[in-house]
């Protein structure tokens, strides 16, 4: 495997103790493989912390979200057109890979993982202090990170999409638990009626948010 | 498996969305046997757009439940002739429908006509400017056809639609607080306009401030309970948040369900055929007749519809696609600029300012409609004087607060991290406080924009994907650097605390992946001249008189508005010809 | 479509056996003189006769061909199916003689002497005036295409569907002879309450029933049971009396024409059962007949032993009630508030008026102020849908909401509605919503948007 590790981007991040690491709540996973699991419990409280402002997206079930997706529609690419010839082409023309997103995820995870342990001491990414969890997140990001068998920034870029999906989306799918994102921005979510407050100007909107299944926040 | 016939019928209508159902209408009270062949599934608000289950972000929004299947049937794309093309995999800059309905389904009712030099655009731009203002390679053409004509046919689908708004020309005469630069209307409009949430009332504050003139957006989202012309019922829209996208669970948008189907699917003259994919026109031994469609069905058997008149009523990209697949007119050929099919494809140009304001100022914008807004058209058409200026066309800017759907519309300052607690924080302090301007103009047709079929690749019938070749020239971005620019002043007078422009700049290129508009248009395009258009004024075909072509196809080049007002009225105004002279003497209409 | 079985007696042996539907006739097959070929004018006439007295409700299965019978009814002791009543002549009718056809509508009886349940409603239909039923046998024999379907038998436990305790029962509560007309009124008003009690047997589910299944009154005549409002299985089809909010006084006559016509007034709606009668029946009536019901219907004094209070004419929609304020300032403190601002308001709107034509309005309702409230815990568990008309083809349909609202839920929300904007009926309980979501779940008797509307989309 072709490793693009600029050394300037982790040399913060020279291994010590865990400050905080994420361990994987004991929720069934379908799709993921139990190391797998527990690299996107990490990477998605990274991506989207609990902290002051309320939980996070391993809080409101995004993990399980993502897991559900993958044996979904979007996983498999169901409704994508995914037939060759694949070529490279400059990013304006959008998704040209021939791996699927449960492909793309699982090939990843492996080759983040793998990076992980030959730089960090032999250890997996959930394993590492949540700064380097961070630097390494945000060299996949940049494109700094990038592997032979996977484009680090496409796996980047589902893993981030996916997150805040889960984290923002209604919970019949899987994440936002208890609705505590919208409560967070003040989103109403399924209510769908605001016939009386269109005209009222400048006045923040009084109801919590209520879910597609009637739950009510 | 033995391919299947069925009865001849009079007439045929590939695709079934807007002008699918306005056609039948037509043609059935004609009395003309009908059979409508629609490649999606069949949908009604009831039980598929039911509250709540409709108002859900990623089934809908994101994962695009009621569009296309881009796993069958895509097209490919390139900026140029001399590029390779690669598919368009998955959606980005616009989303064509599918299914009954068909984008009349999930647009969002922005329901506008044309301006009437629009319809003449090459001869007006001439007459104004001279014809060395028109710049080479821009292939700018009239549609042959004038508002007068068509003014009766835009009221018509206005009442059917229920449309919402405030003339600002009755009859020549102008009205206060409608649009001052709007063609003549022959009567106000069905319903009055629907009611503005916050952001629209202060950028309309702000136009007014500086001397433009906002009105409100016409709308196809009841304002109040209608019943149209057809005895079809809407209900009024209650600013729900989820229209664009999503099928609207309260009757309240104007679609093909609520407006039309009622009607038209208990006639007993008409059928309707959902999941028929129609492959291929079929013509008689002269090349010159069309004899009827072969399609393909849900079980994969393949299909021969026989018909006195093939009326294409699918997506833009589909029905040139079917003329290039059926070798009906001459293919455009970009280097030599002859043929005709596929030629002067164009998109629209979009742009936009976001307004960020402080707490004391929430804007709650979960509260949307489709179409309800303030806009201002000063920098639409040729309401400016272009000459010192450099640049053809124009568009509109306004705020219409369609949503605030979380995931998609979810706007950040420039610089925001993308994740982590720095991204949380600023969901938090921003969702509630944040306007966004909308710019939305034309893009004028150019020699080297155009559509045909793909060398290489196949959908899963194994039929050639449709090619477009597109890419933004500079007249058009130097349009929206000009239309863009004075929202920008618009929205520093809003009171906000910082405003942010999005608009291309000099040498961007065509970007598939960020949605743009579903305002796709031309490829077979209408006009008085065969050696130009592929269809006459009429929308039929110069290459086979009993096939005509309906749609956003025939645009020569995009206005600046929305184009489904416009695309109605023309199938309502092609209607009346079959109606009137086409079945009295089949044949060319003069 | 799926009828729920209309009689419901629940104690006694022989009233549970009268609740059982339809007769399955095996037609003997000897020949008997058939009428002389009758008029086109005669045959039309029958086809809009047989519309009135909606028989295509229950004689066509779902997918079925017209009158071929086969629809199943789930009834408390088996399932039994509606008959043939196509000409044809081994499995329908084709052999009936004008006589045969007249005893069967008049008695109860049919061709081979064996007596049928009292749901065919011959009782009502014994008040049909002798041209009616040759133009309705013309109709059948001529007008109706003959449909090869041999009767399904019925599953009946023993002694439950014995037809012997029938004649018993006509004995009893049967009533002989047809309409005669009340000379002091007027000639429309006398064809109303001919159409009413005859062809349209609107008492079959609007008046209620005696201890053995009989409906207790069958005209005006009979006292101010008549029409008075009926539970059904799990509807309950209100009264067409005068009552102030629970029946038609705030009714005009025009709206009661509109209603019968297209399934829609500006404040209200045909849901569930009334839709499929507007949908098969009442919509093809001529202005005159419908204005003739109307004009009968509302000469019907209120029964004064209806629920006091909801009659209270001080009561007025009232926008600014506290139910409306709450709502739209969201100070949602009341029971069941939250519950109607996340599910009901976004049609129905915050002053309960909903809007014209479309979604109906909640205030003074009859349907919402009946003491009865297993109609409005049906409409929210399973949904509905408004006919699609010729004069009003949209079928605006209301969702199912059994999936997302609890039985507390359901109560509280229905509670509210009934105590809200001047409405005063009577609190929902839980159990009462349990018991109709039990019954819906068991029995599946839930009239669908598509059975309403045909089946098709």
């Amino acid at each position: 495997m072709m490793v693009l590790v600029p050394a300037v981007s982790l040399a913060a991040c020279v291994p010590r103790p865990a400050l905080r690491t994420s361990t994987a709540p004991a929720v069934a996973h379908r799709y993921f493989t139990d190391e797998e699991w527990a690299f996107l419990n990490a990477a998605c409280a990274r991506l989207i912390p609990a902290d002051e402002n309320g939980p996070g997206a391993v809080e409101l079930g995004v993990p399980e979200f993502i897991d559900r997706e993958m044996n979904g529609a979007f996983g498999h690419a169901a409704t994508w057109y995914m037939q060759g010839p694949f070529v490279s082409a400059s990013p304006e023309f959008g998704y040209q890979s021939p791996l699927t997103p449960r492909a793309v995820y699982r090939a990843g995870f492996a080759a983040v993982d793998a990076h992980c342990r030959r730089m960090f001491g032999n250890k997996s990414f959930s394993g590492l202090p949540v700064a380097t969890q961070d630097a390494v997140l945000a060299d996949l990001e940049s494109g700094a990170l990038d592997f032979e068998n996977v484009s680090g920034k496409i796996f980047f870029g589902f893993l981030l999409q996916n997150t805040k999906e889960g984290y923002l989306a209604d919970p019949i799918h899987g994440g936002n638990k208890g609705m505590a994102s919208w409560k967070m921005i003040g989103f109403p979510g399924a209510r769908a009626d605001f016939l009386d407050w269109v005209d009222r100007h400048g006045v923040r909107y009084p109801y919590g948010p209520v879910a597609i299944s009637g739950e009510r926040g | 498996m033995d391919d299947i016939r069925k009865p001849p019928v009079d007439a045929v209508l590939v695709g079934f969305g807007w002008t699918g159902a306005i056609m039948g209408m037509e043609l059935t009270e004609a009395g003309l046997n009908v059979v409508a062949l629609e490649r999606g599934e069949n949908r009604d608000t009831s039980p598929d757009f039911a509250y709540p289950r409709i108002a859900d972000e990623l089934t809908y929004g994101i994962r695009h439940e009621l569009f296309q299947d881009l796993s069958r049937e895509t097209l490919t794309i390139r900026h140029a002739p001399r590029d390779r093309a690669v598919p368009y995999r998955q959606f980005g800059s616009f989303m064509p429908g599918n299914g009954v309905g068909g984008g009349g389904v999930h647009w969002n009712g922005q329901h506008w006509r044309v301006l009437p030099e629009e319809l003449r655009l090459k001869s007006h731009i001439t007459e104004r400017y001279g014809a060395g203002f028109i710049p080479d390679g821009m292939t700018i053409q009239d549609f042959g056809v004038s508002y007068e004509e068509l003014e009766p046919c835009f009221d018509q689908f206005e009442r059917v639609c229920g449309t919402s708004g405030k003339a600002g020309n009755l009859n020549g005469e102008q009205v206060a607080g409608g649009n001052p630069f709007e063609g003549p209307r022959s009567r106000e409009f069905p319903l009055p306009p629907l009611a503005d949430a916050y952001g629209a009332t202060l950028f309309a504050a702000a136009a007014k401030n500086l001397g433009y003139h906002p009105f409100s957006e016409p709308a196809s989202n009841a304002s109040r309970a209608y019943t149209n012309p057809h005895g079809a019922q809407l209900g009024p829209c209650n600013f729900c948040g989820y229209c664009e996208r999503f099928g609207c669970y309260k009757y309240a948008k104007a679609s093909p369900q609520t407006t039309l189907l009622p009607v038209l699917l208990k006639r007993p003259n008409f059928e309707l055929r959902a999941q028929a994919n129609v492959v291929r026109i079929n013509l008689d031994s002269s090349g010159k007749r069309a004899t009827g469609v072969t399609y393909i069905d849900a079980q994969g058997r393949t299909v021969h519809q026989p018909a006195e008149i093939v009326v294409l009523c699918a997506y833009q990209l589909n029905n040139t696609r079917l003329l290039l697949q059926s070798g009906i007119g001459q293919p455009y050929d970009p280097g030599t600029g002859q043929g005709v099919v596929g030629r002067n494809y164009t998109y629209q140009m979009t742009g936009g300012v976001q307004v960020f304001f402080g707490k004391d100022k929430p804007m709650n914008p979960f509260i949307g409609s489709g179409a309800g807004g303030q806009v201002i058209d000063d920098f639409n058409g040729d309401h400016f004087d272009h000459a010192p200026l450099g640049f053809i066309g124009g568009g509109y800017i306004g705020v219409i607060q369609t949503g605030g759907r979380p995931i998609q519309q979810m706007s950040l300052p420039k610089g925001t991290p993308q994740w982590g607690s720095a991204w949380k924080q600023a969901i938090k302090d921003h969702y509630l406080y944040t306007v966004n301007i909308q710019t939305h103009g034309t893009i004028m047709s150019h020699r080297d924009n155009y559509l045909d079929l793909d060398p290489t690749y196949r959908d899963s019938y194994g039929q050639p994907l449709l090619r477009m070749t597109f890419d933004f020239k500079e007249n058009d971005i130097r349009m929206t650097h000009f239309v863009t620019g004075k929202a920008k002043e618009i929205a520093e007078g809003m009171g906000g605390r910082s405003v942010e422009v999005k608009m291309k700049q000099f040498g961007d290129h065509y970007d598939t992946r960020i949605y743009q508009t579903t305002h796709n248009v031309g490829g077979a395009i209408m006009g008085e001249d065969p050696g130009s258009s592929v269809v006459n004024r009429y929308l039929q075909a110069w290459d086979a008189h009993n096939v005509f072509v309906m749609g956003s196809s025939v645009f020569p080049q995009n206005i600046g508005y929305n184009p489904l007002g416009l695309a109605g009225a023309l199938t309502y105004w092609s209607a009346k010809a079959i109606r009137t002279a086409y079945l009295k003497t089949p044949g060319p209409l003069a | 479509m799926k009828t729920p079985a209309r009689i419901t007696p629940l104690h006694l042996l022989v009233a549970t056996i009268v609740a059982v539907a339809f007769v399955v006739v095996p037609l003997p097959t000897w020949s008997s003189g058939q009428s002389a070929p009758a008029t086109d004018e005669l045959v039309q006439r029958g086809a809009y006769l047989a519309r009135a007295g909606d028989c295509l409700a229950c004689h066509i299965a779902q997918q079925g061909k017209p009158f071929a019978g086969g629809l199943p009814f789930d009834v408390k002791v088996g399932t039994v199916y509606s008959t043939n009543i196509t000409p044809d002549r081994e499995t329908g009718i084709g052999l009936y003689s004008r006589d045969d056809f007249v005893k069967v509508m008049r008695k109860g009886v049919a061709k081979d002497g064996r007596r049928l349940y009292s749901a065919m409603p011959y009782p009502s239909f014994a008040k049909v005036s002798p041209e009616d039923l040759a133009a309705l046998y013309a109709y059948f024999m001529q007008g109706v295409t003959p449909v090869r379907a041999p009767a399904r038998r019925a599953h009946l436990s023993w002694p439950l569907g014995s037809r012997s305790l029938l004649a018993v029962w006509n004995a009893l509560y049967f009533k002989k002879g047809e309409y005669a007309a009340d000379p002091r009124q007027s000639d429309s008003w006398n064809r109303g309450a001919y159409l009413v009690q005859g062809l349209g047997h609107c008492g079959a589910c609007h008046t209620p029933r005696g201890i053995a299944g009989q409906e207790k009154a069958g005209s005006e005549r009979d006292g101010a049971n008549y029409l008075a409002g009926a539970a059904l299985d799990d509807w309950y089809a209100t009264s067409l009396r005068g009552e102030a909010v629970t029946g038609l006084a705030a009714w005009s006559q025009d709206e009661l024409v509109e209603s019968l016509r297209s399934g829609r007034t500006a404040r209200v709606a045909a849901t569930g059962m009334m839709a499929d009668v507007v949908a098969k029946s009442t919509q093809y009536l001529t202005d005159p007949d419908l204005m003739a019901i109307a004009e009968y219907l509302k000469s019907l004094p209120a029964d004064d032993q209806d629920v006091k209070g909801s009659g209270d004419s001080r009561l007025q929609a009232d926008a600014d009630h506290a139910a409306t304020r709450a709502l739209k300032t969201g100070e949602t403190g009341m029971r069941g508030s939250r519950i109607y601002l996340d599910n009901c308001c976004a049609c129905h709107h915050s002053d309960g008026a909903g809007a014209q034509r479309i979604f109906p309005n909640l205030v003074r309702n009859e349907s919402v102020n009946t003491k009865d409230p297993v109609s409005l815990i049906h409409l929210l568990l399973a949904g509905s849908a408004m006919p699609s008309t010729q004069t009003a083809p949209s079928a605006i349909a209301m969702p199912d909401f059994g999936w997302r609202l609890s039985d507390e839920d359901l109560a509280d929300v229905l509670s509210f509605i009934r105590a809200s904007w001047g409405n005063h009926a009577p609190a929902v309980k839980s159990e009462q919503v349990a018991r109709v979501r039990k019954s819906l779940a068991k029995n599946e008797r839930t009239l669908l948007r598509r059975d309403i509307n045909g089946g098709s989309r």
